[in-house]
């Protein structure tokens, strides 16, 4: 298979239609890459320009003495044809056409598409593209999202990778991540997919050493049984996750008892999500939920779930949900009971949820957490930490954190609340704990993870 | 006669090769008279793959109904063979229950009346004479070839199950065992299998055999772009395909 490296790691960068004109796509992308920590050489292309941001501008890529190891292609679409041609003599293996206007537009540009195919064939050109957002990287900085980082965050190395077929998708979920503090390792929007789609990026990614999480955003893909081999593959080695947009077709609407009317595409795609050991994300927020719990913890060895919280209604309506979710709630052995019971005040509640009321303390959290974790009686926690209790101090953060690493089981915090406890968030999370602020995402969260421990590997 | 029955059985590639022959051979004729498959061909291909279907023959005649009905036992079903007719209830193409001689005779004619109204232009390659099956839970087993993913199968409920409620679970195939259960156990409707209120459990061991079966033949015999086994009667012990389509292409 041919290593895509050279469009994550190039040694060097030439930005085709690079422009200094306030707004222009290319100009941004060629600040974004200046600005960011790129290391290689950097050319800028333009028959208009000597300089452009202080560098030397090339009139065509040809005149470019050195090797170019990708090319980025920023012009007209009636223009990338000859431009690309052009990469091809010069032999650059990887480019990005963030261009428009092609399949996208109708007949005329899927003519323009056919004649791009054709000539990467030609000269054994590999492209992402066209109509594309292209890379993010931030690990060699690579970076074509020609939207300027004051208004797109954009997130730290992390272990989470995307795959998007939509460029607004892939733009808001940059930004969200950076804003979550969930890092990334790759993103990449691949727009029309004239020649790298999302099967040959999973088996990429499948063995990316810095991916951990791969998440999918899919409105349909143009070979099944070749994204379901890609996908079992890249599931084996690494949580994949996926949100399938476009649910909703005519065919499913018919009320008709008769397979084919029935199946609706969405149906299909579950099936196929299923057979290729993706876990599927519902919704959008899913999708984000997912990417942060698949890179904070590891998948549940099966979905017994401890529950320990401080306030007894958010312990009810978490266990309430857990039933929705396919999470066996299962009470304390009595094992666990007699170690916890000598330590504790009587009037604290020992079923599952553990209720350690008002009263609580830190170290009361750690010991409940320990004793039940301990032994094969549950698989994974979900801790409400409230911080209405006085007896409650950051140091809880340590104590929870410290259960967690003792007991090698996953932990998602429940933290409700408003300033105060969003303030708390970010300290729980640089000790590795997840935070979701609501019962029903932490217990979602729990379930991917649950999900994610059924599927072989 | 078509007896209907057949020995479950779980075989080898070899094997299920073999038995792919079969239900090709079927598929290769109607496509060569460039027509869907007819209903007792339909039902002759999936007792070629191992499930069960009522006992039927094909009768020319009221003579030869008769006959046939005396041979698989009464009471028996009625109903007309016409690649012109894909919904033999709206015409008056199927008639159940007839209990003797007389009754077959009269529902013979009636069928034969019924058609020549409605659709004169209707070709009439016989009338299926079918041993009635024993009301049980329905069930329905599809398989659809999709576009982008190839073959798939389907399992549901019959009835409202399935029309209203939509309770339906989709594959990939093949599929093995283990998924066919999983399939089942997705179905909202899953506790009826299990038996209910004193109702004995269903036979779901057959069920997935012939879920299995189908997933091979979908996987297998890439000329069928539909199937569907609708409804299915799901027994104690054992099941019954009591109507099968198939849609080629």
């Amino acid at each position: 298979m041919f290593d895509l490296t050279g469009f994550f790691n190039p040694e060097s960068v030439a930005v085709i239609g690079a422009s200094e004109k306030p707004g222009k796509l290319s100009g941004i992308i060629l600040q974004n890459l200046l600005k960011a920590c790129y290391k290689g050489n950097l050319y800028p292309i333009n028959p208009s320009y000597k300089e452009i941001f202080g560098l030397k501008c090339f009139p065509s890529i040809t005149e470019i003495p050195e090797r170019v190891s990708l090319a980025i292609i920023v012009i007209p679409a009636p223009k990338v044809p000859k431009v690309l041609q052009e990469c091809g003599e010069k032999r650059i293996g990887s480019v990005i056409i963030v261009s428009s206007g092609f399949r996208e537009t109708g007949k005329d540009g899927a003519q323009l598409e056919k004649e791009i195919k054709d000539i990467g064939k030609k000269y054994g050109i590999r492209i992402i593209g066209p109509n594309c957002m292209g890379i993010y990287d931030p690990n060699s900085c690579i970076d074509t999202f020609f939207i300027p980082p004051e208004r797109m965050g954009r997130p730290c190395s992390g272990e989470v990778a995307i795959l998007s077929q939509s460029g607004s998708f892939a733009v808001t979920f940059l930004d969200i991540l950076a804003y979550e503090g969930v890092g990334v390792s790759k993103i990449v929007n691949y727009g029309n997919s004239v020649d790298i789609g999302e099967s040959e990026l999973l088996r990429y990614l499948a063995d990316d050493e810095k991916t951990k999480v791969v998440a999918l955003y899919i409105e349909s893909v143009d070979d099944g049984r070749g994204f379901v081999e890609a996908s079992s593959y890249c599931s084996k080695r690494k949580a994949v996750v996926a949100f399938k947009a476009g649910k909703r077709e005519a065919g499913i609407a018919a009320a008709r008892s008769h397979t084919g009317a029935m199946a609706g595409k969405y149906e299909i795609y579950k099936a196929a999500f299923r057979k290729a050991g993706i876990v599927e994300a519902e919704t959008y927020g899913e999708l984000l939920d997912a990417c942060k719990i698949f890179s904070f913890q590891k998948p549940a060895k099966g979905n017994r779930v401890l529950i320990v919280t401080d306030g007894g209604g958010i312990g009810v309506a978490i266990a309430d949900l857990c039933g929705d979710y396919d999470l066996d709630v299962v009470g304390l052995s009595s094992d666990i009971k007699d170690r916890i019971k000598k330590k504790l005040p009587p009037f604290y509640s020992l079923n599952n949820p553990i209720d350690l009321t008002g009263s609580a303390t830190d170290d009361e959290y750690g010991l409940v957490i320990k004793e039940a974790l301990k032994g094969d009686h549950y698989d994974l926690a979900i801790v409400t930490a409230l911080w209405g209790p006085p007896a409650l101090s950051d140091r809880l953060i340590d104590v929870i954190a410290e259960a967690a690493e003792v007991t090698g089981k996953p932990i998602i915090i429940c933290s409700i609340g408003g300033k105060f406890t969003m303030s708390r968030k970010g300290l729980f999370e640089k000790k590795g704990l997840p935070v979701f602020p609501s019962p029903e995402r932490s217990v979602k969260a729990a379930s991917l993870l649950v999900k994610r421990g059924m599927i072989k590997t | 006669m078509y007896h209907g029955l057949c020995i479950r059985y779980h075989v080898s590639r070899p094997e299920l090769q073999n038995i792919m022959e079969k239900a090709r051979e079927i598929v290769n004729k109607a496509l060569s008279l460039k027509r869907p498959l007819l209903e007792p061909e339909a039902k002759a291909l999936i007792n070629s793959i191992g499930i069960t279907t009522p006992s039927f023959d094909i009768a020319n005649d009221s003579e030869e109904a008769v006959e046939i009905a005396k041979s698989i036992g009464y009471p028996v079903v009625l109903k007309v063979i016409s690649p012109d007719i894909i919904h033999k209830t709206d015409v008056g193409g199927i008639i159940l229950g007839a209990k003797n001689e007389k009754q077959v005779r009269r529902d013979y004619s009636k069928i034969i009346e019924n058609i020549k109204r409605k659709i004169p232009e209707a070709k009439i390659e016989g009338v299926l004479i079918e041993r009635l099956a024993t009301p049980s839970l329905e069930v329905i087993i599809g398989g659809l070839r999709d576009s982008q993913f190839g073959p798939t199968i389907m399992l549901g409920l019959g009835g409202i199950f399935t029309e209203i409620l939509k309770d339906l679970s989709f594959r990939l195939t093949p599929v093995t065992k283990g998924e066919t259960f999983g399939m089942m156990e997705e179905l909202k409707g899953c506790p009826l299998l299990n038996g209910y209120r004193g109702s004995k459990p269903l036979d779901k061991e057959s069920l997935s055999d012939a879920m299995v079966s189908i997933s091979n033949l979908m996987t297998e015999v890439e000329e069928i772009k539909e199937i569907d086994l609708n409804p299915v009667f799901l027994y104690p012990k054992g099941l019954t395909a009591v109507d099968a389509r198939v849609i080629l292409g």
